[in-house]
């Protein structure tokens, strides 16, 4: 029987019902900014929550012992730092955007989760410390990089001066600017710590591990070095953060779990 | 017992009829207090615009209400009773219907304008004030509340700026957010460049820098709008510290080039700039416009946004009709029920 998984598809149905909500809403040029939506991204959020939790219980560990299962801890991380952040700075539609990414992680995970895992249970509290950190800075580098996609749009719409339904909501391009540099801040942060936790393990992280780990760290650090010393543009800091996020994503498929 | 509304709007009034029966604020509360003290009403609610001067009551017959209504308008104004004057005369359903369209924007000049519906809450709060309200003109207020937020909500009708000041202000806060923090500079002291200066320092913006070819022009236009002016030659060096820049000189070619936006785009690390060309021939070169955060609108583009939202709007009256009729079918209008039941009495027009 499988552990949790009806709940993973609660969760991918309502990211894609939101989505759809909002989408459609946008293209009939009805949109408002609801609790509706809110409501459904939250409910999404609960189910991710339970799968992982009963996963986690199954495991006996932080569920992030495959690749769909670490799909799954990583969207789980830029939704609760959509919640967390997101709503702070104001960004609504924010949602809107998280939502397809979510969905799509999801939605590719779900047929490979139906199993009942084998229970390994953690035996590396550093390496568990070192695991999760690193994936809630991937959660935040893909956050900035759904701000990145909504700059761009909005740059887009603004230097054409087309004001319609879907700029009337998406907030100021200073706003998401701003987002990204502290999304990135952030991920940089928690990565920081994540890699440093990886030295306290049983196994150091070495070769291809230590290495796309540092590219990674190196690749935000770069960009988030160039935007406050050489000023770099809000566009190309934007583009850098879509174009950047493939590292996170390389690195997660090639880890060894 | 019969609800009535009698007026004049920018429909039917040029702004010299309307101008000669608009009460001040002053005024106001005098005026209740006499219309109220009349024989035959028992109410008064008094909406005075600059686009409209309108009389609501409940008066014990809609035919001698609305005769005592614009006598005491006459009257009070000293306009002779010879002196055609276009006043519309409604009464029960109609009155209501006619305020909740005047709650909802639908009335005004500009369509779907917001501020209309603060007039309406000040009126009415006027009214409360000196007592000339009770439970008729009470409900039917509040539902006219009620009306012009449901219609507002469900319909696009206050989407979208209508001039051009307002487009400037809509993108720049797209642009920037809240323009709190937004420098503006004007280079070319004209009358439009002032129009759209005075939209971005009414929502917020933090100061406005002249410049212009006859420093005196500047300084007579800086004193107007509460800015500081400078030498034309000066305006480059201080373009770094600008948010928004309106250019509307009267040169022959252009004055912004690429290369001097780039340098100082630089400087700005990151922090986007508008330049809003008014000026006809351009003031800006359009490659300016490729430069990374740099948003370039000539005023072609401001035109036809307004334009498109114009037409936007007048699009969205049909909607808003069917709406509030089947808002009023759906909830009815309180103020003309039960207990007092002999609503609906006599037919105004009959009284005319």
């Amino acid at each position: 029987m499988e552990t949790g998984w009806t709940w993973l598809l609660i969760s991918t149905l309502c990211f894609l019902g939101g989505f759809a909500y909002v989408a459609i809403s946008l293209r009939t040029g009805r949109y408002h900014p609801s609790p509706l939506n809110l409501c459904i991204m939250a409910v999404g959020f609960v189910a991710q929550c339970l799968f992982l939790g009963e996963r986690g219980q199954a495991v006996g560990r932080c569920p992030i012992t495959n690749p769909f299962e670490i799909l799954v801890f990583v969207s789980w991380s830029a939704v609760l730092l959509y919640f967390v952040l997101g709503r702070a700075f104001r960004l609504s539609l924010m949602g809107a955007f998280t939502a397809p990414l979510v969905s799509f992680f999801q939605l590719v995970s779900l047929p490979f989760l139906r199993d009942v895992p084998e229970y390994r249970p953690a035996d590396d509290y550093w390496l568990e410390m070192h695991a999760s950190i690193s994936l809630l800075a991937y959660g935040a580098f893909a956050l900035a990089c759904i701000a990145g996609v909504m700059f761009l749009v909005q740059d887009s719409l603004l230097k054409r001066a087309k004001l319609q339904e879907l700029s009337y909501n998406l907030p100021p391009v200073t706003n998401l600017s701003k987002a990204i540099t502290r999304l990135v801040g952030i991920g940089l942060a928690l990565l920081t710590v994540g890699i440093a936790s990886g030295f306290g393990t049983k196994t150091p992280p070495t070769g291809i591990h230590l290495f796309l780990s540092v590219c990674v760290w190196a690749a935000y650090a770069i960009l988030i070095g160039l935007r406050f010393t050489r000023g770099l543009s809000s566009r190309l800091s934007a583009r850098l953060s879509l174009g950047v996020f493939i590292l996170p994503v390389i690195t997660l498929m090639m880890l060894d779990h | 017992m019969n609800l009535i509304c009698l007026g004049i709007s920018h429909h039917t009034a040029p702004v010299d009829v309307r101008e000669r029966l608009a009460f001040s604020e002053s005024d106001l509360p005098n005026a209740l207090g006499e219309i109220a003290s009349t024989k035959g009403i028992n109410e008064v609610v008094v909406l005075s615009t600059c686009n409209r001067v309108e009389t609501y009551a409940v008066a014990d017959h809609a035919g001698k209400g609305l005769d005592v209504l614009e006598s005491y308008l006459r009257n009070h104004f000293g306009l002779a009773s010879s002196l055609n004057l276009p006043f519309f005369r409604k009464s029960d359903r109609d009155s209501a219907l006619h305020l909740f369209r005047v709650a909802s924007g639908l009335e005004s000049m500009v369509l779907g304008e917001t501020e209309i519906f603060g007039q309406v809450k000040k009126a009415y709060a006027s009214a409360q004030s000196v007592g000339t309200t009770s439970r008729t003109l009470n409900k039917l207020f509040q539902q006219s509340f009620s009306v012009g937020k449901f219609i507002r909500n469900q319909t696009q009708i206050q989407r979208g700026s209508t001039s051009v000041g307002s487009v400037a202000v809509d993108l720049a806060e797209k642009v920037f957010g809240e323009l709190k923090r937004c420098r503006v500079m004007i280079i070319g002291a004209g009358d439009m460049s002032r129009t759209v200066a005075q939209s971005l320092l009414s929502r917020g913006a933090k100061s406005v820098i002249v410049s212009n070819r006859s420093f005196d022009r500047a300084e007579e236009l800086a004193n107007e709008i509460g800015g500081e002016a400078i030498r034309f030659d000066d305006w480059e060096s201080r373009i770094t510290k600008t948010d928004i820049v309106i250019a509307s000189t009267s040169a022959p070619h252009t004055i912004m080039k690429p290369d001097a936006v780039s340098d100082a785009m630089r400087l700005r690390r990151g922090r986007p700039l508008i330049i809003i060309d008014i000026a006809v021939p351009r003031d800006v070169e359009p490659e300016v416009a490729d430069l990374a955060d740099v948003y370039l609108y000539p005023i072609d583009s401001l035109s036809q946004i307004a334009g498109r939202a114009r037409k936007q709007r007048e699009a969205q009256i049909r909607q808003c009709e069917e709406l509030l009729v089947s808002y009023v079918d759906d909830k009815g209008i309180p103020a003309l029920e039960a207990p007092r039941a002999d609503f609906g009495g006599a037919d105004p027009s009959k009284a005319m």
